[in-house]
């Protein structure tokens, strides 16, 4: 051994001073580590400003539009099953047009998945639990914080009613338990939409009935987040969209006079949020359009407004209806889905008293014109369906670029006003039934009807719901609760009854979740 | 706050800003070169000075070299085993790293999934520690480069989180390790050891490439010239019109067709008289060309012992003969070394490298940047007039594509008796630039123009100081500390936007009258931006000690203490340690082992901790933009307002997620016979990746894809063989052979799964505990049915065999219904296969007689399968027409029979069960392959004349590259398959190419 004991000492020594050097890099390291992702917000530090909640709440009603828009599922759960579109080519399509919904296409599959709804359910329930945080900033004031909640719930129910349509029996959350990722099982639908009505019972008085709106008692946050009422038009929910899905909520469960009563409170009340029946022209023209000034008609929509860079090709009945016509040259030759010329000729019966704009005889012309509100290349094998007709924001070159921006309206006044007529018609309040009846037929150019003998008027409701509502993802529901209200269709009975008027649920959810059990009827 | 929020209309001056962003760049990007050149030219100054006084011989101090990284690699006389053999790849056309390791080097897998010259390739060393759920993972797994001890900055795989497909990532998309140019390299080592890779930190868990870069050093002056020229063949394809499609469909139709079927009847396949679809199919004459490909480079050496420096410049270009793609490559290095004192050494470089790629015109590519899918009904025609006519748009079309790859470094060495000191400074700064223009007739009367700017920058600031102790002759013991801190920044610009006024006006005019309505309004596009940017930093002590007695044994320990910011605050650091023992038998037993020239055994064991490559772990819960959907990702706000949400779709992070590690452990062995005339080199390694994070799927019902969970832990294990042999030595005979061959055997296995779970299923991908990580997912196919009887029905519930409910009729798939439950599903699908080789290696050999060498080289995998979606969406004809999206896109390479389909059995392509979907058996296909990469001929003009003393070399050559390939595989090419085992038929041809060439030496 050479080392010395000086030697030793020595390096004992430099140790020390390394290590303390050492510990002063690490300290002055430590900071150097601490770097912030630009691309999230963080935990802490959330929840307590004014911006925090506003985007929150728009999160919500993003999570839930991409729910709805998300392989076009709003029409494959609501429009196609039995309905008038038949598919040109996609066997996707067919198979749902035609019940086959266990097939076996990824956009089926897709569409049987329920997770994004779950996003926004659990989205909702994470807002209303800690939002109250943001009450730290002063410009969040109690207003809002009241109308953001009423909202957050309006949204959370409106998911459930939307869901508990689609698949029946579904879990029901109410807490985020966030990390925890329990396995619930399904909840009974009668619960989940008894849930979702107390919900918006309770919250309705909380919603406005337009945001920004005259407000002298001064309970709204007048400017709210900055929008004046001509730009928000009613994108938020508003009392009346929580009426809307309340009456569908009752109507669904076949309560009746609660649908009338709620129908009701929005029929009376529609000038105040400057509702209005609208025209037909106006119909294929602007109503679904989301960047069109002064449209307040989209009572419960989901907007895709170009102005703010929300042009998308998915998402709209358009990518799946429209191809090109001599009128409106479009460089797709057919479009994805049609209505054949027979159903429409059963739609649009010539002899329904007067003449229907949407689709039918020109009576002033004389060569005989179709109207081509709804279709167009009706001449042709396959008619082009163009009721909802918004390309590239109907500005500039529109036509050859083919993404849209047709809100996905999920009600509005015409609609509310046909199922009124429905719920009085069941009810037996003939004549109330028939004047909101004829209040529909009367703005699309039809003759009022009246009690016949041989006119049954349910059968009528219905028949004016499956023109007026075309293309809006209403059918299939529409037929579910006349075969329910009517049981004439053994074929439809044996699908109530055994449970098949519900959706498959995917594979994926299933798989993730043991408690889930597959709806009965598709086992 | 968040990005993917999309700004229309407020980012009114799209190309002025970016252009703007450029030059602050660029400023950033100029100060750097500024210092390195600065300390460039104190270095030079010296050198002047030194020049003089050193002239006189009086000092004959040897200068050594530092890039401030000083790590002991090789085992000494085993360089045939530890280093790439370069003689190869010197005569060869090959454009990036990729190449020139590909089947070079035991344990070295390279993907090459396009023959587009400079387009993305794939390094894994010993196999991948995760599985490839996604182009995000497979970034995770790729080896560390290290260019003089950088460790090179790649693209940030973060991009994509904006972008519809993955099929490119946005911007140049170019391959950064395609600016190494092969004749400015000194050595490539392959970095497997444990213990080595322990001392280079976390960034080189995944295993390492080491370059050295031929440096300055002293002595008269050197000038090497190398050139080559040559071509990329036009190959020989079978080109085929709708004539051959139509009787490729007919069958079908006829069999199960119905009468709507017929009248849905592809409109470009319905009339027998268009000459343009039924006509001569002569695309391939303006597709595939030859193109010219060449080289040109040289450098300079010289200077004293106390100075001296080194530059390098060089043009080159790779092309390949398929649609007109191409890379060119500028570079020039300088290096400048000096030795002011004595015992200080200052070396400095300096690499530029400017990439521009000439992209494909593939229309899937085009369309996934401008995510648009128009009508794709009618395909482009096999008629070479009609294809012209699409090529002459492109004449109109901007598609730039510029990288430029900047690598510096400032290192001083110090070594004063016992103690030495070495410290760096470097930098790795690469930007890429698109700007793209294609005009309203590529894309339904709308043009779309964009433009991206993005850089990687890594600053590395490292100090180690050693001390050597000598406890006696025998012993000594050497004791170091270093110190390593390392920030990246990783940010891109994006924009683009559609529907300009006309294909001449590119940029967005806007009005600059303040007081004007329409103030910086844009008038014509509607601008999409997407800024984003992430920086993370790395900070590393360690300490290293070695004892080594009497050179036969050696103990090594590193320690470290490592950082990330990736990490969260209560989990930032992590201690990694290792340890190994190096063994020389031979000096130990000396003479009694007789047989052997050289024997060592080196048995290193190593824990590393594994970086995450994304900055979204470290702050655990978190709100991001979650508003798109699956083809409309980047939606960011509501009704014009920016909304945000937990980030369902990408996944919850929670808290605690511990650092990942490695546990590796190796053992080599080196032996050398016949006076080092036949090496060997054994390595078997296991290697253990634990607590590695994945997306563990959870209930649907709180609305999350996924949960992040820790606890991944997979095992990779195998043996690395090489092997050199001098049959006939050169200094003997005047004819020489020798031959040189690597091989490695790899295995992975899932270990362990996040919460103990035995399996888990993440898109298509099923993992299973006990079973490969790299497996496909499929169902088990038995062939047709041929009568209703053979279709089975449950005897309880009189239910027939259904494929998820939809029952399997006549002419569907006879998939085995494993469980026995009388439903086919997932839980009858297997996990079956591997997309990994599970052998790779190379051959090489060179025979020489007199002056003239004929070298050979040889590239295989083994044991692995793909699975053929090509086959797949060509026989499912129907639903891949019908859906119209990104993968109906129809290339011109439609009309190119690349496989024979006549194989595979007739489905109903009609029925609901989608017969011939991709995850079953049927399209498994092995993809074993056996390659002669190169041939070389070359003559030797300073052999053959000797005389000539100036002349150090003077080599002609010609070289022909992918010659031949011996494999089943039916489609075109094995190697042409995407990162997770998918071949598409999408991916250029890798060329054959011929070059001539000469390097010089003088």
């Amino acid at each position: 051994m050479t080392l010395t004991a000086t030697n030793k000492v020595m390096s004992v020594g430099k140790k020390l001073l390394l290590a303390t050097v050492l510990m002063l890099f690490m300290g002055a390291c430590n900071k150097q580590l601490d770097i912030k992702s630009s691309r999230q917000a963080d935990e802490q530090g959330h929840w307590d400003s004014y911006e925090d909640a506003r985007s929150g709440l728009m999160g919500l009603y993003g999570l839930l539009r991409a729910a709805l828009a998300d392989n076009n599922a709003h029409w494959m759960w609501g429009e196609l099953r039995n309905g008038d579109f038949l598919s040109v080519y996609r066997t996707d399509l067919k198979a749902v047009i035609d019940g086959k919904l266990n097939a076996s296409f990824p956009t089926i599959e897709a569409a049987t998945n329920w997770r994004r709804f779950y996003a926004v359910i659990n989205a909702s329930n994470l807002f209303i639990e800690r939002v109250a945080g943001c009450k730290a900033d002063q410009r969040y004031t109690e207003s809002y914080y009241k109308l953001d909640v009423a909202q957050a719930r309006a949204i959370r129910a409106f998911t459930y009613f939307y869901i508990a349509r689609i698949w029946g029996d579904v879990p029901l959350i109410t807490a985020t338990k966030e990390g925890s990722f329990e396995e619930l099982p399904r909840t009974n639908q009668n619960a989940v939409l008894s849930f979702a009505e107390q919900e918006l019972v309770q919250v309705a008085p909380n919603l406005p009935f337009l945001y920004s709106g005259v407000d002298p008692a001064q309970i709204y946050p007048n400017n709210y987040y900055g929008y004046n009422s001509s730009q928000w038009l009613n994108a938020p929910v508003t009392r009346l969209a929580a009426y809307a899905t309340l009456a569908h909520i009752a109507a669904w469960q076949g309560r009746y006079i609660d649908a009338a009563v709620y129908t009701e409170y929005i029929v009376n009340n529609a000038s105040k949020s400057n509702l209005t029946l609208v025209s037909t022209t106006n119909l294929v023209t602007t109503l679904f359009n989301s960047g069109v000034n002064n449209n307040y008609n989209q009572l419960l929509g989901f907007s895709f407004n170009r102005n703010v860079g929300e042009t998308t090709s998915e998402g709209h009945i358009e990518q799946l209806t429209l191809a090109n016509t001599t009128l409106y040259p479009m460089s797709k030759p057919l479009p994805e889905i049609y209505v054949p010329k027979d159903s429409i000729a059963s739609a649009f019966p010539r002899s329904n008293g007067g003449t229907d704009q949407r689709f039918g005889v020109d009576p002033a012309s004389v060569q005989q014109t179709i109207y081509t509100n709804y279709f167009e290349n009706y001449s042709a094998a396959v008619p082009v369906f163009k009721k909802i007709r918004v390309v590239d924001g109907n500005v500039g070159n529109a036509g050859q670029f083919a993404v849209f921006n047709s809100s996905i309206v999920f009600t509005r006044l015409e609609e509310i006003k046909l199922l009124r007529a429905e719920a009085l018609a069941v009810l037996g309040q003939t004549d109330a039934a028939y004047q909101e009846l004829n209040a529909v037929r009367g703005v699309r150019g039809l003759a009022s009807v009246s009690p016949a003998p041989s006119r049954d008027l349910l059968t009528e409701i219905f028949a004016e719901r499956r023109r007026e509502l075309m293309g809006e993802g209403w059918r299939w529901y529409d037929l579910v609760r006349f075969n329910k209200l009517k049981r004439t269709n053994p074929a439809f009975n044996m699908l109530i009854d055994k449970g098949g008027i519900y959706w498959p649920i995917a594979q994926e959810v299933l798989n993730r979740n043991s408690k889930i059990t597959q709806n009965a009827y598709w086992q | 706050m968040v990005n993917a929020v999309v700004y229309p209309g407020y980012k009114p001056k799209l190309t002025d800003l970016i252009m703007k962003k450029r030059m602050i760049l660029s400023a950033t990007a100029q100060k750097l070169i500024v210092t390195a050149l600065l300390f460039s030219f104190v270095g030079n100054a010296n050198a002047q000075s030194d020049t003089t006084s050193t002239s006189s011989k009086s000092d004959t101090a040897i200068m050594s070299v530092t890039n401030g990284v000083k790590v002991e690699t090789a085992t000494a006389g085993f360089k045939e085993i530890s280093f790439v053999p370069l003689r190869y790849v010197l005569k060869q056309p090959v454009i990036s790293l990729q190449q020139i390791v590909k089947g070079n080097a035991a344990g070295v897998h390279v993907q090459e999934p396009s023959g587009e010259p400079g387009s993305e390739q794939n390094i894994f060393i010993r196999g991948i520690s995760s599985p490839l759920l996604s182009k995000r993972e497979l970034f995770d797994q790729q080896a560390a480069i290290f260019l003089n001890g950088i460790p090179l900055a790649q693209d940030n795989p973060f991009a994509y989180e904006i972008q519809k497909y993955d099929f490119n990532r946005i911007g140049p998309a170019t391959n950064l390790l395609a600016a190494i140019n092969p004749d400015n390299i000194e050595s490539i080592e392959v970095i497997k050891d444990p213990l080595t890779l322990a001392a280079l930190g976390p960034v080189a868990t995944n295993g390492a490439i080491w370059i050295t870069t031929k440096n300055a050093h002293s002595g008269y002056r050197e000038i090497a010239v190398n050139s080559y020229y040559g071509y990329a063949l036009k190959p020989s394809v079978t080109p085929v019109n709708a004539a051959y499609e139509n009787s490729f469909r007919k069958p079908f139709y006829d069999r199960f067709g119905t009468l709507a079927d017929r009248l849905n009847y592809p409109p470009y396949l319905r009339d027998s008289t268009n000459a343009d679809y039924y006509g001569p199919a002569n695309w391939g004459d303006k597709y595939y060309e030859n193109a010219a490909l060449y080289n040109l480079d040289l450098s300079l050496t010289g200077g004293s012992e106390r100075a001296n420096f080194r530059f390098f410049g060089s043009a080159t270009k790779n092309a390949s003969s398929a649609d007109r793609t191409a890379i060119n490559r500028y570079t020039g290095s300088f290096f400048i070394n000096a030795s002011p004192i004595k015992w200080l050494t200052v070396s400095s470089m300096l690499n530029y490298n400017r990439l521009e790629r000439t992209r494909n015109r593939n229309i899937r590519d085009r369309l996934a940047e401008q995510r648009y899918i128009p009508d794709l009904t009618n395909p482009l025609t096999p008629n070479k007039n009609v294809y012209s006519s699409y090529l002459n748009e492109f004449d109109k079309v901007i598609d730039d594509n510029t990288s430029n790859v900047i690598q510096g470094y400032f290192a001083l060495s110090a070594n004063l008796n016992k103690f030495s000191y070495r410290g760096r400074i470097a930098f790795d700064y690469n930007e890429g630039i698109r700007d793209v223009f294609w005009p309203t007739t590529l894309l339904e009367k709308n043009n779309f123009v964009s433009n991206y700017f993005g850089y990687n920058q890594r600053m590395v600031v490292s100090n180690t100081a050693s001390y050597q102790i000598d406890v006696n002759r025998r012993q000594k013991l050497m004791l170091e500390a270093g110190q390593n801190f390392m920030a990246d920044t990783y940010k891109y610009d994006y924009a683009y936007a559609y529907n300009g006024p006309n294909d001449f006006v590119k940029i967005n005019v806007v009005n600059g009258d303040p007081n004007a309505a329409d103030y910086l309004l844009p008038a014509a596009f509607r601008v999409y931006y997407f800024p984003s940017k992430m920086r993370s930093a790395l900070a590393s002590f360690s300490g290293k000690a070695t004892y080594s007695f009497d050179d036969v044994l050696k103990l090594h320990a590193v320690v470290s203490r490592d950082g990330s910011s990736n990490m969260q605050p209560d989990n930032r650091w992590t201690t990694n340690f290792s340890g190994g023992i190096e063994w020389d038998v031979k000096k130990h037993y000396g003479d009694a082992l007789k047989d052997f020239n050289a024997f060592s055994v080196n048995a290193s064991w190593a824990r590393l901790g594994k970086l995450l490559n994304d900055d979204r772990f470290n702050a655990g819960a978190q709100y991001r933009v979650d508003m798109g959907w699956g083809n409309e990702p980047t939606l960011g706000s509501y009704a014009g307002i920016p909304g945000i949400s937990r980030p369902y779709t990408s996944g919850w992070v929670g808290y605690g997620i511990p650092w990942a590690y490695s546990e590796q452990a190796n053992l080599a062995v080196r032996m050398g016979f016949l006076n080092g005339n036949l090496k060997f080199g054994i390595d078997v390694y296991n290697r253990e990746d634990k607590q590695m994070l994945l997306p563990v799927p959870v209930p649907t019902e709180w609305g999350y894809t996924g949960a992040y969970k820790s606890g991944l832990h997979v095992r990779n294990n195998g043996i690395d063989f090489t092997m050199f042999a001098n049959i006939l030595p050169e200094d003997k005979h005047e004819l020489s052979w020798s031959v040189s061959a690597n091989f490695n055997y790899n295995k992975n296995k899932l270990v362990a799964l996040p919460g103990g779970l035995d399996e888990l299923i993440i898109g298509n991908n099923k993992l299973v505990v006990g079973k490969r990580i790299d497996a496909f997912w499929l169902l088990k196919n038995f062939g047709n049915y041929k009568r209703q009887n053979q279709i089975t029905v449950n005897p309880q519930t009189g239910v027939a065999l259904n494929y998820r409910g939809v029952p399997i009729t006549l002419g569907d798939p006879w998939w085995l219904d494993l469980n026995g439950d009388y439903r086919i599903n997932d839980d009858d699908k297997l996990v079956t296969g591997n997309y990994l080789p599970k052998v790779t290696g190379g051959f090489s050999t060179t025979l020489a007689y007199k002056a003239f060498s004929l070298d050979m080289q040889f590239y295989t995998a083994l044991g692995h399968q793909v699975l053929n979606q090509y086959a797949s969406s060509r026989l499912d004809f129907i639903n891949v027409e019908a859906s119209n999206n990104i993968n109906s896109v129809k290339e011109i390479t439609f009309w190119e029979k690349k496989m024979d389909l006549s194989g595979y059995p007739m489905y109903n392509p009609w029925s609901s069960v989608v017969p011939y979907r991709l995850d079953q058996s049927l399209f498994l296909d092995n993809a074993s392959f056996l390659k002669l990469r190169s041939i070389t001929l070359s003559y030797e003009l300073a052999k053959a004349n000797s005389k000539n003393k100036s002349l150090r070399s003077c080599l002609f050559y010609i070289t022909g590259t992918n010659l031949f390939t011996i494999t089943s595989f039916k489609g075109d090419d094995p190697e042409l398959v995407n990162y997770n085992g998918i071949y598409t038929g999408y991916g250029l041809p890798l060329s054959r190419t011929v070059i001539a060439g000469v390097r010089i030496e003088l």
